[in-house]
This record gives structure tokens, sequence and C-alpha cells, in this order.
């Protein structure tokens, strides 16, 4: 393989000094068509601005680009920037040296755009920038107004754990299914765990089980975490077949109106209505958000979010067109047309201003005033530990595990990954 | 991976009499004819083999130089793995699907196939189509069969007043679920290799054994199935080896799911090796998967050789 790949990169060295146009390849992940015509038009816009470089927009489905990634960056097709959520998987690929330190060729301005927050989640710690946040994203409990009016069940009611329980037996006895999971993808049933834990462990614990102290995943609050999670399940109160739904199934199964919660991310506003069958979804005066249940002697910041800080990262081959393009693609003015859209909440400062949809601005709060926005567990903690985390939550949506033993695993992994 | 053992384990067992056709026949044919096929296969098969051998040595996430020696840890890691009994258990079961429902299944249709008329050609068209069929596409096929909210399963279920599982959803029904689309892909496959076969038989025999008053059961027996040994010598291989190399299908259809209860060795090697990125553990199972390739081969050409001695 490895002369393949030899034979490969001398080839293109041979064509490449024909070209007169620099080419940037921006690897991206964005499945809405109209998301990714806005993509294309601000492109067209960076490309007519300087006529030598050549901006081409590769699309990975989700699934797809993280099983292909690790390969690709190591391939002579590497693309020049990609989509990243940063977290372990960004440290990793910093470690191995296949990204483009940018801190000296990123303009103070692109630096600035994007908050502390923003630049920092995207040094790698060896101190170098390697990318530029781009959105902030949260995992909310989205619910259909209609169908708990019908089931008569008051939303207040559910700010507490018991209440949530019950209000979902309530929803079991109205013969409506409470919630929608798309647990054959994992990842949203881990966003059960990781809500559990952002409650129960707060900032402080679920960092020092992230680096193994104490009694690292297998503490009191984590085991805690699991056990909640089987009460909630116990009550069956997922779709029927919820294992073999895909997270595009249960998010379509929400738009159609049938189940009545949806804990996803704050892109599921647009999936959501992109999945259902009529392609319209939830109107937004029935839908809602719940703010998720608290818990009695939870060691969490009532404020803490769980969520992302999407960006983009450069990889080693990068150029310095490459960096032109993203600080172009990633300034207030070309942000605001996707706050506009409602499409991601844009990091870049005073993008999010514009933003006219309620939810998106009800979010941009909450993230804006977390003590803690913890970042997507299965990215934080690596695509090892994170994936026996999605692993282990997916069987606790399931049943088919204890909370101790679901402990035990994430440990296990953390061990083997220190 | 998948096709690599395959070709391998085909070369290793035929390896001695190759040797023999050197001795009788001048080199110069070889030393022409064997470069191309060498380097493609050294490049495409061996080399990538040697690869993961060395990999499984190692403690590697993909990215970077290869460092971290961990001697035979990787190899504990995948035996004692919590779902790697289940992956081995499952195919295992593939392979005993296939030898006996696939392949009688297989020889019925063979059977009753193998004259020559229009409407047997249809039929044997139909049968062999599954087979034409790219697997991802036939997955995907049969988990809209599946689907237990819109599928054509839960739809017939419904009419005949049945409340159908959701199949794929389900630990215990994943796994008839996926038998059933492995026999509907591949018995066409093995049907053609038989009608072929029993299409060599001399009508002659087969007329004489008539005149002689032999009953159709018996001339299947005693003639036909005596007469395609060689061919369902090669279908059982084929069989076997692909029962053990099963990937594609799954991946659309369960993608290991419900809770990792549908793996088969190579998913698992997929799931575990490569996505979670720990691909020395991923070269371990490799290794294994291809020993046990090997084992079959050989055990399976030493109890051939056995009975044709006999």
């Amino acid at each position: 393989m490895k002369h393949l790949a030899l034979a490969a990169v001398l080839g293109l060295a041979a064509i490449l000094p024909a070209q007169a146009q620099t080419v940037v390849r921006h690897l991206h992940i964005t499945s809405i068509p109209a998301e990714v015509e806005l993509m294309q038009s601000i492109a067209d816009e960076f490309m007519a601005a300087n006529p030598d470089i050549k901006v081409e927009l590769p699309f990975l489905e989700n699934e797809a680009f993280k099983a292909k990634l690790t390969t690709l960056l190591q391939s002579a097709d590497a693309p020049d920037v990609f989509h990243s959520w940063g977290g372990g998987v960004f440290y990793e690929q910093a470690k191995a040296g296949f990204l483009r330190p940018v801190e000296d060729v990123l303009t103070q301005e692109a630096k600035d755009n994007q908050g502390q927050a923003g630049v920092s989640a995207f040094t790698a710690p060896d101190g170098h920038i390697y990318g530029v946040a781009r959105d902030v994203s949260e995992v909310v409990l989205w619910y259909n107004k209609a169908l708990f009016e019908q089931a008569g069940v008051d939303p207040a009611s559910m700010q507490t754990w018991e209440g949530f329980l019950a209000g979902v037996q309530t929803f079991k006895d109205a013969g409506i299914t409470p919630i929608a999971i798309g647990a054959k993808d994992k990842w949203p049933a881990h966003f059960w765990w990781s809500k559990l834990v952002v409650r129960l462990a707060g900032k402080d614990g679920f960092e020092a089980a992230a680096r193994g102290e104490g009694d690292g995943f297998e503490g009191e609050d984590f085991v805690k975490a699991g056990q909640y999670f089987l009460e909630l399940a116990d009550l069956e109160p997922w779709q029927q077949g919820f294992l073999a739904a895909s997270y595009g199934d249960a998010s379509g199964l929400f738009g159609d109106g049938k189940a009545a919660m949806h804990l996803m991310g704050d892109w599921d506003y647009g999936a959501m209505k992109d999945n259902s069958a009529n392609k319209a979804g939830i109107p937004d005066d029935q839908l809602g958000i719940l703010p998720f249940p608290t818990i009695e002697g939870g060691k969490g910041d009532p404020t803490d979010t769980l969520g992302g800080l999407g960006g983009i990262l450069f990889s080693k081959n990068a150029s310095d067109a490459a960096v032109k393009w993203v600080e172009f693609f990633n300034s207030v003015e070309q942000q605001k047309k996707y706050a506009e859209a409602a499409y991601y909440i844009p990091i870049a400062k005073g993008a999010a201003d514009v933003m006219t949809n309620p939810f998106k601005q009800q979010i941009a709060r909450n993230i804006g005033g977390a003590h803690w926005h913890a970042l997507f567990f299965d990215q934080a903690l690596g695509p090892n530990v994170g994936g026996v985390v999605n692993d282990v939550s997916a069987e606790l949506a399931g049943n088919s595990i204890s909370a101790e033993e679901a402990a035990e695993l994430i440990k296990e992994a953390v061990d083997d990954s220190l | 991976m998948t096709t690599l053992s395959n070709t391998a384990n085909a070369g290793a067992s035929v390896a001695p009499r190759r040797w023999r056709y050197v001795e009788r026949k001048s080199l110069l044919p070889l030393l022409l004819f064997l470069p191309p096929a060498l380097i493609l296969f050294s490049l495409f098969v061996v080399l990538p083999m040697v690869d993961a051998a060395t990999f499984s040595f190692f403690n590697w996430n993909g990215y970077g130089p290869i460092t971290d020696f961990v001697g035979l840890e990787n190899y504990a890691d995948v035996l004692t793995h919590r779902n790697f009994g289940t992956a081995v258990r499952n195919s295992l079961i593939v392979v005993a699907v296939s030898l006996l429902i696939q392949l009688p299944l297989a020889m019925w249709c063979a059977i009753a196939l193998a004259e020559r008329s229009v409407s047997i050609n249809v039929m044997r068209t139909l049968f062999f189509l599954p087979f034409m069929l790219a697997e991802v596409a036939a997955g995907l096929i049969w988990k809209f069969v599946y689907d237990g909210n819109y599928g054509l399963l839960p739809a017939v279920g419904s009419a005949i007043g049945v409340d159908m599982p959701f199949v794929l959803g389900d630990k215990f029904w994943v796994i008839p679920a996926i038998m059933l689309v492995i026999t509907w892909k591949y018995f066409g496959f093995h049907m053609m290799i038989f009608i072929a076969g029993l299409q060599s038989i001399p009508n002659e025999v087969i007329e004489a054994a008539r005149l002689d008053g032999v009953k159709r059961w018996q001339i299947v027996r005693h003639i036909k199935i005596p007469m395609i040994r060689s061919a369902i010598v090669i279908s059982v291989f084929f069989a076997i080896t692909g029962a053990l190399q099963l990937f594609d299908l799954i991946i659309p259809l369960s993608n290991g799911g419900p809770s990792h209860s549908s793996h088969t060795i190579v998913t698992f090697l997929y799931q575990f090796g490569i996505l979670r990125m720990k691909l020395g553990f991923g070269g371990a199972v490799s290794v294994l998967l291809f020993i046990a390739c090997v084992i079959v081969a050989l055990a399976y050409r030493r109890i051939l050789f056995r009975v044709e001695h006999n």
C-alpha cells in the first residue's frame, strides 16, 4: 500500500505544476440540501474574489466520515480542511502530525472572532492552534406540545427526575410513545447517559474520571447515572424497535408527531423537518424545549450544558489559500447567513445576533450562561472510550446491562487507553 | 482482508501440484507470465497481510509511527473480549446454515431445474438474480423488508393478524433474519454450479438406469450426486470460506447490532479494530481469522484426500 501511495503522490506531483489554480478541498458533513447550497454559494463568492483559488466541497455522511477520516488523512486524497468535533480525536490527529499549525498564518481578526472558548477548543495540548471553531451546539430535550396536551402532561411537572418519570408513565398510559431514540447509531443513546452524568458528577467529577483518578468511571456518580438510566428504560419509554432505529429514523418519528420527546442536538430542529414524512415536521408553535430534569444531590451546576463546539481543522498539506478560504467562510458576514437560516449557531462574534429562530436564540443563551459546556462525551473521550460509552448507553437503553457492569466497562476502556 | 485470505488459502492448497508442473515443463512460460500476477498478488495480498500481522503486536491507533510493542496483548484482548465469542458463534452459525440449508436447497433446485426449456431458464435466472445484486444493495433491500414501521414483513404480518417483531432490533430474531437473507442471496450461486455439473452427466447413463427400472430418487442418490462430486467439493469450500468472511451483508442490515449480537468475525474486526481505531487489535483478529481459514483449507484437503483414497 505504501508503494502505491508513493506512486500516487509522484503522479500527482507530476500533474500539479500544470495547474494555475490552488485547489482547496473542504471535506464537510452537511447533508441538508439547502445548507449545502448555501455553502456552495459562499464558496462561489470567495472564488469570484480569488480567481487563483478553487474551492471544492467533498461530502461524507456523518458515520462514514468518522470511519474513513483516519485513512483519508494519510492518503494522497487527504482534504485540506475538514470538519471536526474537537476533543480526543483531534488531539490524536495533532499528536500524530497530520495537522498544520496555523497560529502564525491566522489573522488576529479570525482568532478574536471565535472568542477564547473557540480558540482553546482547537488548540492541542502541544500549544499549537490547528483549526478554527465554527459553531456551538447543545443537546436539548425537544418536546411536542400537542402530544403533551393530548396526554394531559404538564411540561412544568417534568423538571425533576421523579416528575419526569411520572410524565413518561402518563404518556405510556395514554398510548403515546414518550421518547424517540435512534439506538442503532448508539450516540443518540449516549446523550441520555451524558446528561445524567453532567447532572450527577458535574465538571470536576467527569474530568477526574476521564483522567482515571480515584474510582474513575466506576465511581458512585457514574454507577448512579446508569441506575437512573435503567429506571427510565424500565418504563419502556422508547418507540417500538428502537434498537434497530437510526438517528434519522428517530428524528423522523419525532418530526411526524409520533413521539412526545427527543433528546437531541439543536440541529434536529432542521433535521427533524427534513426527516419527517411531509418534510415540514412539527410546526414552531407546537415545538418546545424542556430543561433536562434536575436530580437531587447531583454535583452538576444547574446551568451546565452538553453539546459540541464544532470547527474546521487544517490538514498538514493545507496551503495558505486554505487558511484564507476558512477565514472567509468563518467570517461574521458569512456566518450570519447560517444563523439566519437556523442551520447552526455560529460562534463568530455577533453572527448569532441575527438569529430570529426562538429555539436557537434560547440555546445560544443556554450555552452563553453555562457554568460548563460539556463536549460530546464520545468525542471528548476519544474513539475507543467514546465507543464503549456509546455501546453501554445503547445497552442501558435496552435494559440489557447492569449499571455496575456499564460503569466497569467504561473504566476498563479508560485504563486501557491511559 | 476478506478476499485475500480466501485467495491465499486456495494458493496454499494447490502449491504442491504447481511444483510438479515446474519439473515437467520449461521455466520460460513461468518467467514470462508469472511476474505480473505475482507482483499484484504481493502488493495487494501478501504485503497487507504481513502489515496486519505486524500491527497485531503493537498498540497503534492508525496515526503516526508504530512504536508501542505490546507482544501478545492484543491477542489476549481479542480472546477475552466480551463480544468476540458471539462473533465466532455467529460465523459458525453461518457456516452451518450454508452447509445444512443452503447447499441442500441449491441441490434440490438444481436437480429440478437442470433440464433445458424456456420456463426453466426463466426460473433459473430468477433464482440466480439475488447473487448478481451487490451485497450492500441486497442488505438495504432486506432492511426495508424487515423495517418494523414501514416494511413488507410487518405489513404481511398485520394482513394475517400476527404482530411481527422488529426483527433487526431483536437480539433473537436478528440472527434468523440474517440467515434468511444469506440463503436467499447465495443459494442461486451454488445452484448454478450444481446445474453445470448435472448437465455434464452423459444422458446415456441416466437413460440406462431408467431402463433398468431405477427410481427417480435412486438416480439422484446413486448417480447424479456422486457424478457431480467435484462441483459439490468446490461449493462446500466456497460456502465455508465465504461464511467465515461474511461482512458486507451485515453492515447495512444490522451493523452488528442490537448490542453487538449479530457480529460476524469480520464485522467484529471492523467495529472494534477499525472504527475504534485500535488497529493492533484489528490486526490480531485478522490473523486469527486467517489461521482459521488456513486450518479449514488444509483440513478440507486432508479429508478429501483420504476419501479419494478409500
